[in-house]
């Protein structure tokens, strides 16, 4: 694209060009990255900067757009679905329940922070004597969270080999971020129990 | 002295009734302004040490709810919520939508809901009046009836009954989680980012169809108003461990009961964290019984304790 192409890209971020001429710049994928940028800018200004960045907004337009009934993308219109499809793949989106099995979803729902565990009828002595397994998991904020823990009375005289050790702390936060990702899931249960209409809505809007 | 008495209950009964309905109808009016009102609240989320700035938008589109939470720090993190559809965009995977009341993460989704569910486990008092996020702010507690959950307690904006501040505390008042509201903007019409959300093509919500019913586990105690939310038998998340899995919840403190084998690691009897999440594991022959909630540690060994199959 030239001078004059970022000069429309330019003035369609700011809503002043005409349908066709949209619908042009559409095309020219090239033109994309500097789309976003000056929207990135005209955000930034207005303060909004940070809701839309990690979005794939150009490729969310592109596909909204060719999905308009245009005169410049006929051929495109001829086959809404694949489109609708390769967006999709674009946009990284997923949609099967498969995806939860893998970890990823488990480690970013994943927060936890342990002080301490309780122990009956032991010691301070034995607490202190016995050494604390640090249980290490990914929070919300990125950063690593140290986590104590510490088994109940009938361990605590064994020694632990590192790969006890490990596996048991893996068993911990796959349990902890199971119970996690459940809360996302089950929240919608909720709208079996108290409110069936509801729930026979949601095809209808979708 | 008998009429005196019988006046003295006469005087305390209706202004001991209207008490109590004032304290449900602060929290109705609340559930109302989450559901109805258009708004934009800053907010810090405390937990343990851990401090989190978010933003918080709701409106109505087309008599649809639409929400969008964003999280300010660290990677981005955000969630849009459509009608009954909610969908995490979040940084290191694909985006994925749930049918969901709320978005989940932020005031429990039990605050926008029907406050009469929560009534046999908790009660809700009225509290003093405090200024928060430059308003001022009536407090209500919701206090549990027993020893077996939290506490929570919620300060209302006077004007919009919308929450300025949110607190889960133990039973001796230990602090747990808090929700503080900076800045709350009451706005006369829906934002463009909720305009916008709305107009979106989110991905599918995720069928939960190949859930296995599993097996017909029962409970010979539960909590007062504890009730089985799901029943299933799945794979846990990030291992090849299949469990046996039962959702308990009274409205709003949640409860996750596993039955696994027990593997060659053993599990700790108990863990609590500092946000309030505890696992308790009970060992039942060559099974293991793990319970995972914000609870005490007592209730949860009480439950997985309490636990039979039919």
């Amino acid at each position: 694209m030239d001078k004059l192409g970022q000069e429309w890209v330019s003035a369609a971020v700011d809503g002043e060009i005409d349908e066709q001429m949209l619908a042009e710049l559409a095309a020219d994928k090239d033109s994309h990255e500097q789309w976003r940028d000056y929207h990135m800018i005209g955000d930034a200004m207005r303060g909004e900067l940070p809701k839309t960045m990690h979005l794939d907004l150009s490729a969310n337009i592109a596909a909204a757009i060719e999905n308009e009934p245009t005169i410049i993308a006929p051929v495109k219109r001829e086959t809404p679905k694949d489109v609708k499809v390769e967006t999709k793949g674009l946009s990284n989106v997923i949609p099967m329940f498969k995806q939860f099995g893998q970890y990823a979803i488990a480690a970013s729902v994943a927060l936890v922070a342990v002080v301490g565990v309780q122990n009956y009828g032991q010691q301070e002595s034995a607490i202190d004597a016995s050494p604390l397994p640090v249980l290490n998991t990914r929070p919300l904020v990125g950063s690593v969270t140290p986590v104590s823990l510490q088994t109940g009375p009938v361990q605590q005289n064994q020694s632990f080999t590192n790969d006890q050790v490990m596996e048991q702390r893996q068993r911990i936060n796959a349990y902890i971020q199971d119970h996690m990702l459940q809360q996302r899931l089950n929240n919608g249960v909720q709208i079996d129990d108290n409110s069936h209409s509801e729930l026979d809505s949601i095809p209808v809007n979708h | 002295m008998r009429l005196i008495l019988l006046g003295l209950l006469f005087l305390n009964f209706p202004v001991m009734a209207q008490e109590a309905i004032s304290a449900k109808a602060w929290l109705e009016n609340m559930s109302q302004a989450l559901r109805e009102q258009e708004f934009k609240i800053s907010l810090i989320q405390l937990q343990a040490d851990h401090i989190r700035p978010l933003v918080y938008i709701h409106g109505k589109i087309a008599d649809q709810e639409v929400a969008f939470l964003e999280h300010l720090n660290g990677p981005p993190k955000n969630a849009v919520r459509v009608g009954q559809t909610v969908t995490f965009i979040e940084h290191d995977q694909p985006a994925y939508s749930v049918a969901a009341k709320r978005i989940q993460g932020l005031f429990p989704p039990a605050f926008a809901d029907d406050f009469s569910a929560l009534e046999s486990g908790y009660q809700f008092v009225l509290g003093g009046r405090t200024r928060l996020a430059g308003r001022p702010g009536q407090l209500v507690r919701i206090i549990p009836n027993d020893n077996y959950r939290y506490g929570y307690q919620v300060w209302l904006d006077m004007e919009t009954s919308l929450p300025l501040r949110y607190d889960m505390l133990t039973q001796d008042k230990q602090l747990l989680e808090q929700i503080l509201v900076v800045e709350l903007l009451v706005l006369d019409e829906v934002p463009a980012i909720l305009h916008e959300a709305y107009k979106q093509d989110w991905p599918a919500v995720v069928s939960q169809s190949e859930r296995d019913a599993g097996d017909n586990w029962k409970f010979k105690w539960l909590p007062a108003g504890f009730e089985v939310l799901v029943k299933d038998s799945h794979r846990l998340m990030g291992s090849d461990e299949s469990v046996e899995y039962i959702a308990l919840s009274d409205g709003i403190a949640n409860i996750s009961v596993y039955v696994a084998r027990a593997g060659d690691a053993q599990m700790p009897e108990e863990l609590v964290t500092r946000n309030g999440l505890s696992l308790v594991t009970e060992r039942v022959g060559n099974a293991e019984v793990v319970a995972v909630g914000k609870v005490p540690t007592e209730t949860l060994a009480r439950v997985a304790k309490s636990i039979t199959i039919e």
